[in-house]
């Protein structure tokens, strides 16, 4: 083949090229194009009274920056929310991947029981827990009649609202813990175990000082990971509560989508959507850096 | 140092060492019993309130009539057969879509070096991070401009879009654990580069592949948020009536848990049967 011919780019150029022309078709048609659009659309009026998208500058952001419900319910919720599924689901995770670390008859079985919630659609799995919880026929509350307690009210409360939906989340999560942890488990050499064991070290002074710092790094990558997922979480709470009661219960996905597609103000759901990235990309850098000189120590 | 430490320490009893050996093993069983518990009763629970008919269904624990009329009230429904069907062409053709567009830029990541790979590795590394929500909803106006809005494109190419980021990165990974030296053989004995690739790369990589393939077809399956944003009444997608059961006839749980049951089957399949490729998948 000649080296030097179309648009003056040699033949390896051309190859890698043509290897990725067919995804930065589709990135720039259906991720940069439409992330442009919002950005465009964030700087106007574009909602339903003014056909003209009048361009108004930075008002659609201040009025998010300054609106009390995105200030004082949908971040700290959204915050709240991350940190405790990422927790939870990151110390049940690892208790699962322990136990699971066992040899036992039926591990497989174990196994697959655990797998099942990956499986699950969160609409689904949030249908379920609506089931359960649900105030007059959940199960939930047929057992706390049962042992005694007064049944509750679940999803027309604030708490007990979100105690669901991080529930969901947990159970849908907790899995994908389990399963890279215990990979992470089975890769750590066995020697460090073995000099433990001559020494009689306990069953937590094991864990506490060889395990879990040898497991740190594969703990680390989760963790950021989860965290920056669970921050875009829209389907279960869409589902389980659909942000009530009185939107209570929003987290930073449905705000945008509410702003944009129940009140009609695409402006400002493109504003909230906007500020929302910008704040996800500097949190993610920031828990990159500072979980990464966690692991810098433990080394 | 932390071994030593570990070692200095005096042993303690702990809680497991106070019970006896029969002791510590019941206590094992019961952990194991509850985890199990915990993750299949919500399925279980869902299974059962499906097989309830309908002036039963609010008192699941009570009684022993069971019926599996409600599945075929469910599938009499226009939309639900119409979203089933929508629901698996959509999945089985982004995964398609998906895997055939990244092999190619994972392979590119993978094996050259310079600044065309590292400037398309540092887009994918940033647009990984950007909220769906922040482009799904202008993706609304960008589809309805381009006239593919509520139909099979309109939702197929904004879910190769999703996927393009994490896939790239993932059969990077692929590759770089497959050794090239078989490729320049094969360059040597006169194949081209995309002869090498397809020859002698991509049956290599088929395992990891598949893995990825269940994963994406699921994920396509169980996705909610772009189907609620781009579709309409012409491409209803079942994730997308489920939800709208719930806030409609919310009343009716042992129709909306029998259309629930159906939307898991593909995934309860998978799960017992693929359950080695999708464990690989997740590692990955």
């Amino acid at each position: 083949m000649t080296s030097r011919s179309f648009l003056g780019l040699d033949e390896k150029k051309r190859f890698m090229l043509a290897l990725i022309a067919p995804a930065v078709f589709a990135l720039a048609m259906f991720q940069i194009v439409p992330i442009l659009t919002g950005a465009n659309a964030s700087f106007r009026d574009w909602s339903l009274h003014d056909p003209q998208k009048t361009w108004i500058g930075f008002s659609n952001y201040r009025y998010v920056l300054t609106d009390e419900a995105f200030l004082w319910t949908v971040l700290p919720n959204t915050f709240g929310f991350m940190f405790a599924t990422v927790s939870c689901s990151l110390v049940l995770g690892l208790a699962i991947a322990l136990l699971l670390n066992q040899r036992f008859p039926g591990r497989w079985l174990v196994q697959t029981i655990i797998l099942l919630p990956l499986m699950v659609a969160p609409v689904i799995a949030a249908i379920m827990i609506r089931w359960m919880f649900n105030d007059q026929f959940g199960i939930v509350n047929v057992v706390l009649e049962a042992l005694g307690f007064e049944p509750v009210a679940w999803l027309t409360q604030k708490w007990t609202a979100f105690l669901a939906i991080l529930l969901t989340d947990v159970w849908l999560w907790t899995p994908w813990f389990a399963l890279l942890l215990l990979a992470g488990l089975q890769s750590l050499p066995p020697e460090p175990f073995e000099a433990a064991k001559i020494d009689a070290a306990s069953a937590w002074r094991t864990f506490r000082y060889i395990t879990l710092p040898m497991l740190r790094p594969v703990i680390v990558v989760c963790v950021v990971i989860r965290t920056i997922d669970a921050f875009r979480t829209f389907d279960i709470v869409w589902t389980i509560s659909a942000g009530g009661p009185a939107r209570a219960t929003e987290l930073f996905s449905l705000y945008a989508y509410v702003e944009a597609f129940q009140f009609l103000n695409f402006g400002r759901g493109s504003a909230a959507a906007v500020i929302g990235a910008v704040i996800i990309i500097l949190f993610a850098m920031f828990l990159y850096r500072l979980l990464n000189r966690w692991v810098e120590v433990s080394k | 140092m932390s071994v030593a430490e570990a070692i200095l320490t005096p042993k303690r009893r702990s809680f497991l060492d106070a019970l006896a050996p029969g002791g510590r093993r019941v206590f094992f069983a019961l952990a194991i019993f509850g985890v199990c518990l915990l993750f299949a009763f919500p399925v279980f629970w869902l299974v059962l309130t499906s097989l309830r008919p309908g002036y039963a269904v609010y008192y699941v624990h009570r009684g022993t009539d069971f019926t599996i009329e409600n599945f075929f009230e469910v599938l009499s429904q226009e939309v639900v057969l119409k979203a089933l069907i929508n629901s698996f062409v959509i999945s089985t053709l982004a995964t398609v879509l998906s895997l055939g567009v990244t092999v190619t830029s994972g392979y590119m990541l993978s094996r050259f070096r310079g600044p065309i790979p590292n400037a398309w590795f540092a887009i994918i590394y940033v647009f990984r991070c950007v909220p769906y929500v922040s482009w799904v909803l202008p993706l609304y106006f960008v589809t309805r401009a381009l006239g593919i809005f509520d139909t099979y494109w309109g939702l197929l190419l904004p879910h190769v879009a999703v996927h393009i980021c994490f896939f790239s990165w993932i059969m990077k990974g692929f590759f770089d654990g497959i050794d090239p030296s078989m490729e320049y053989a094969a360059m040597i004995d006169g194949c081209s580069r995309w002869g090498a690739f397809c020859r002698v790369a991509l049956p290599a990589a088929i395992p990891g592949i598949t893995a990825l393939a269940i994963l994406c077809w699921l994920y396509t399956w169980n996705e909610f948020l772009f189907a609620l944003i781009l579709t309409a009444q012409n491409t209803p997608i079942l994730t997308v009536v489920m939800a709208q059961f719930v806030h409609e006839l919310g009343m009716e749980w042992h129709l909306m848990s029998a259309t629930a049951v159906l939307a898991l089957g593909p995934a309860l399949i998978v799960t017992i049967f693929g359950q080695k490729y999708v464990i690989r998948g997740l590692k990955v």
